[in-house]
């Protein structure tokens, strides 16, 4: 079109035809992510993808390194925010009219039970993997300086995600919720335990106004329910979404995912498909990253073993967002959600169970309130916080088991774990504990010895004797930690299927002939 | 890294497939989609989609079409399939009423363990079929019903002259004749004249068409009638609202006495729980440890029926030694306690008169009116009933007090009841009897006594002027064991209250400590036995002035 005039009609229709073009431009500014310079622009250029890294390490991107566990948690998350926002389209929060709602969304709204399915499952695939992503940064001795205060936040992350849970769980308003949510509550007021028992109750009933600030009332009543709704749709996910956000940026600036000290050794150097960056070590560091403080990156760096995070990293990543989905959505079309009669204040459950996750919780808790519910788990959290000021070695950073005993000691720790803690149930089962033998004894006793304290000071010999044993912290705290896994594991066990009306034990819940 | 594509890839196409199944299982290949696709209508097969019944009015969006699909609106289905044939023919069109109005269940729910509710915990499952008349009382209630016995003699009678001949009742009857009127038969159906309502004169008018012999059927078919049976039959016309069974069933509630002690619709004691929403109860909110069977609600009132006490712990009712006949009448009528905010346009006309206008559910005729209130307490034939846990209710047909208990004193008894006992004040409040009723009732007592009339002695009401200290003293060694030391009452009547003692005349007082009920521990303290003399007339007269002092503490 030479010939052509430029009228002002002629560019409109001109630029009318480079719009495809032009969209796909203003999208992507730095051009295709086809060259590595525009595959890191690609990257830092995107606010969402700038909290990666432009460059990812090989060691990094094995699956044995993570297991992909965080990730599994960050989709699950995605899943139940996605779930949980399209529920909320029919969801009432109020009494008696929330069981409806849910009745609705349950028979009536095309598709509204696989959603209510796949939100359920996405929120207890996120329990299991918070706190499988917690043990794996746990062996790999990831915790280690400069990862203390990530390990913290990922900490703050694992209440947050019970939390989230639980404030959960009370909103179908059924029996299942209400009595749960009821336990809940009273594990939260088992201070009162020693309170009686020092006859200071009346004056200072710290469980009391931890239950009533949990449910705004004396039982779980309509304020409850808001209480827990607000809580689990607005007050939760914003908390979450923070300091997921923080989680996720300081990885970016601790250097990545912790790796051993000599990992370029360790990882196979040519990749076809990707070449390497820094193949000399660097003479000079830019004074301008001095301005900032911490380790600049190429400091002191040999050749790395990098790969572009654009795509490497995120087809892991959307490779794992996509099989959790798999494994969610698989899960719902197999399983329902539960969802009993509606909830009645006048008829208790029996059992009542709290949330699977505080089952091991509420075991402890039928031998000493304040033990079960207060004393052995603030004793296990403050622990973990303190995890990475205790343990200050190096040897072993980035690998599974890394340290002085490793496998072999964590194994070991395995074995104990299970071992005492079944021991000792099993020896509360069958024999009955002080209060069956001596009905007069002082409640205070029972308080200071039961079998949750029993375990837990089982547990702290043994961490003691391996600490000792390879004059190490790392050793003590493999010891530990591995063991207060398995007791996990025991006492939720325990709690979920072998206990039965009355909290007696059971064989089978076929057995419970109260039904 | 390839590995990684992989995961990537293979869990995408799984998520893929997964919603395919998912979606296509939601889609196509619920029951109904099969049950819409074997159905065929005249014109060849129908289109499969989702069919409703909405009535915005009643606030209900019923699916039950969906799968029946012959009840649908303007569909005329004409293959043999079991589920999908139209609706019997009904008062209310199912199209126009929506399926649930009447039948319970889940209207929305398009799978059919959800729509009839035979999931667990669902609220409100379907009426059984059995009972499906219950379902009439969510909008209506029946009126003027008697009590069994007489509904029974009413529709005896009806059958003994003959009336089926020209009308039909209930689908029956009705004979089919050429020259008859509009719907073939000589006589018009009668199963809603109750509700339509009908020229109070018929009888005269069939009379004189009889008489003048306008037809052979008119001849040979019709006779005079007696009186008796003229009341039968207008007793049986009121109550015809197309439901014979609901009307049977009420018929036994009003003849076992339940009004006595629960409130159905604004009348009836306070003694037990109000009834008239008790068809609504959730079957998942109700006890069922000692209920054998099924958790339904069905199943659960008919358990309280036979043991009332093991059913609810700590409940006061006695077991009222029904037999399973009568059970299930009362089930029935228990079903039929339901309500629906309705708005007024389609408020019937019978509720309208039981809400507006004070029209009553029972019959007001002594009989009915006896066994639908007293008949619990004071027995089928006055002879007064005892049950374990209550105070024991008192024979009111006994000849000894009937013969000086005057038609004042049990007229006021009925009206304004006791204090403090379970005897309540039945002239009393915006629903209570009126003055007829409790004439009759008054009346009818005495006709379960045997026709014992009272003899007034010409003395005052209150003549009596004995010394109360001495008669305080006499009460406490002769009267306060069963009467209580206050005349609180206890084994014996409560006596110390002033809706007694001002309904008591001092002759009733002094001649029932003289001679005493027949047939009660009560004996006549004017005759000695072995425990104690006889008290002399001056020793009775100031008893009854001392218990004429307990009228004012």
């Amino acid at each position: 079109m030479e010939n052509e005039e430029r009228t002002a009609l002629n560019t409109f229709w001109h630029n009318l035809r480079a719009v495809p073009v032009d969209l796909y431009r203003a999208m992507f500014r730095g051009g295709a992510p086809v060259t590595d310079r525009t595959r890191s622009s690609f990257v830092f250029g995107n606010v969402f993808l700038h909290l990666h890294s432009v460059r990812t390490h090989l060691w990094s991107l094995r699956w044995t390194a993570t297991m992909g566990l965080g990730i599994i948690t960050t989709a699950a998350f995605l899943i139940t925010l996605v779930t949980g926002v399209l529920l909320m389209f029919y969801y009432k929060p109020y009494p008696d009219v929330a069981y409806q709602s849910i009745k609705d969304i349950h028979f009536i709204v095309p598709t509204g039970r696989f959603i209510r399915n796949i939100h359920r499952w996405a929120a207890n695939v996120m329990v299991v993997a918070v706190i499988l992503h917690m043990a794996r940064a746990f062996y790999t001795a990831s915790y280690r300086k400069p990862r203390e205060f990530n390990w913290l936040i990922g900490w703050g992350l694992l209440v947050t995600t019970l939390a989230l849970s639980f404030t959960g769980y009370l909103l179908p308003w059924d029996q299942l919720a209400y009595w749960a949510i009821t336990i809940g509550a009273n594990i939260a007021q088992s201070p009162r335990e020693i309170t009686d028992a020092m006859g200071i109750t009346d004056l200072m009933d710290i469980g009391g106004l931890q239950r009533e600030i949990l449910l705004g009332s004396d039982i779980v009543g309509e304020e409850s329910l808001i209480r827990f709704y607000l809580l689990h749709v607005m007050i939760l996910p914003i908390v979450m979404a923070m300091l997921m956000a923080v989680h996720f940026w300081r990885i970016r600036k601790d250097g990545g995912l912790a790796k051993p000290a000599d990992v370029n050794e360790r990882v196979s150097v040519s990749q076809p498909e990707h070449y390497p960056v820094f193949t000399e070590e660097p003479k000079k560091t830019y004074q301008l990253a001095a301005v900032v403080k911490g380790r600049t990156p190429a400091v002191g760096s040999g050749p790395e073993n990098t790969v572009p995070s654009m795509p490497h990293l995120f087809y892991a990543e959307l490779g794992i967002l996509m099989f959790t989905t798999l494994v969610c959505v698989a899960l719902a079309l197999v399983s329902d959600a539960p969802l009993k009669e509606l909830a009645n204040p006048l008829v208790p459950e029996n059992p009542a169970k709290a949330p699977w996750y505080f089952l091991g919780l509420q075991e402890i808790v039928s031998f000493s309130a304040f033990m079960g519910g207060i004393g052995i788990p603030m004793l296990c959290w403050i622990g973990l916080g303190l995890i990475p000021f205790l343990d200050k070695e190096t040897e072993g950073t980035g690998e599974w088991f890394g340290g002085p005993g490793g496998a072999r000691l964590t194994l070991w720790s395995m074995v104990y774990g299970f071992a005492t803690s079944i021991a000792v149930e099993a020896f509360a089962i069958r024999f009955g504990w002080l209060r069956e033998w001596f009905p007069d004894v002082p409640q205070l006793v029972i308080t200071f010895l039961n079998p949750g304290t029993v375990i837990t000071a089982l547990y702290a010999a043994f961490s003691i004797w391996a600490l000792r044993r390879f004059n190490s912290t790392r050793a003590g705290a493999l010891a530990l930690f591995t063991c207060f896994l398995c007791g996990f594991i025991v006492l939720t066990v325990i709690g979920t299927y072998f206990r039965g009306p009355n909290w007696v034990f059971f064989w089978s819940p076929a057995d419970w002939n109260a039904h | 890294m390839k590995k990684n594509k992989y995961l990537l890839m293979v869990s995408s196409i799984g998520v893929f497939a997964l919603l395919v199944i998912a979606a296509v299982s939601e889609n196509f290949l619920k029951d109904w989609h099969a049950i819409q696709g074997q159905a065929r209508a005249e014109d060849g097969p129908i289109e499969v989609r989702l069919r409703q019944v909405v009535n915005n009015d009643l606030r209900r969006t019923d699916r039950c079409v969906t799968c029946h699909v012959g009840m649908a609106p303007g569909e005329q289905i004409t293959s043999q399939l079991k589920v999908a044939q139209p609706h019997k023919p009904v008062v209310h069109d199912p199209a126009v009423m929506g399926c649930t109005t009447c039948h319970g269940g889940q209207g929305q729910a398009t799978e059919m363990d959800d729509a009839h509710g035979n999931v667990h915990f669902w609220t409100e499952p379907m009426l059984p079929a059995k009972y499906a008349y219950a379902s009439c009382g969510t909008c209506h209630t029946p009126l003027n019903v008697p009590n069994l016995a007489s509904l029974t003699s009413a529709r005896q009678a009806f059958e003994r002259l003959d009336c089926y001949a020209c009308h039909r009742l209930d689908g029956r009857g009705g004979t089919i004749r050429p020259g008859g009127n509009l719907t073939g038969m000589d006589g018009p159906d009668l199963s809603h004249i109750g509700l339509k309502g009908y020229d109070a004169e018929w009888y005269v008018s069939h009379l004189g068409k009889n008489r003048e012999g306008a037809s052979e059927a008119w001849k040979a078919s019709f006779r005079e009638i007696s009186d008796a049976d003229l009341r039968l039959l207008k007793l049986l016309l009121d109550t015809q609202m197309g439901a014979p069974k609901l009307i049977e069933a009420r018929a036994q509630f009003n003849s076992v006495g339940c009004t006595g002690c629960h409130a159905v619709s604004g009348f009836g004691g306070q003694n037990g729980p109000e009834l008239s929403r008790v068809g609504e109860k959730d079957p998942n909110q109700l006890n069922f440890r000692n209920v054998p069977g099924e958790r339904s609600l069905t199943n659960w009132i008919a358990q309280h029926f036979r043991s009332p006490a093991s059913t609810v712990p700590g409940s006061l009712m006695p077991a009222l030694d029904l037999n399973e006949q009568e059970i299930d009448l009362l089930t029935m009528y228990m079903l039929s306690l339901r309500r629906r905010g309705l708005p007024d346009v389609f408020l019937p006309k019978d509720r309208v008169k039981a809400m507006r206008f004070g029209a009553r559910e029972f019959l007001t005729e002594p009989a009915t009116v006896y066994s639908t209130i007293c008949s619990s307490c004071h027995g089928a034939s006055g002879k007064g009933a005892r049950f374990p846990g209550n105070p024991p209710n008192p024979s009111i047909t006994n000849p000894d007090f009937l013969a000086i208990a005057s038609d004042d004193y049990l007229y006021a008894t009925i009206a304004r009841g006791r204090t403090s006992r379970p005897m309540l004040a039945w002239g009393e409040g915006e629903r209570g009897l009126g003055d007829a009723e409790i004439r009759g009732l008054v009346a009818y007592i005495r006709q379960l006594g045997g026709g014992v009339q009272f003899v007034s002695d010409g003395r005052p009401a209150r003549w009596v002027s004995g010394d109360a200290p001495t008669g305080e003293r006499l009460y406490k060694a002769n009267c306060a064991g069963c009467h209580g030391a206050i005349g609180g009452g206890g084994e014996g009547p409560a006596i110390g209250n002033a809706s007694f003692l001002t309904a008591a005349t001092d002759t009733f007082l002094v001649e029932t400590i003289s001679r005493g009920r027949t047939g009660t521990i009560m004996q006549g303290f004017a005759t000695p036995n072995t425990v104690r003399p006889a008290l002399t007339r001056a020793e009775i007269e100031s008893i009854v002035a001392f218990i004429r002092t307990l009228e004012k503490k």
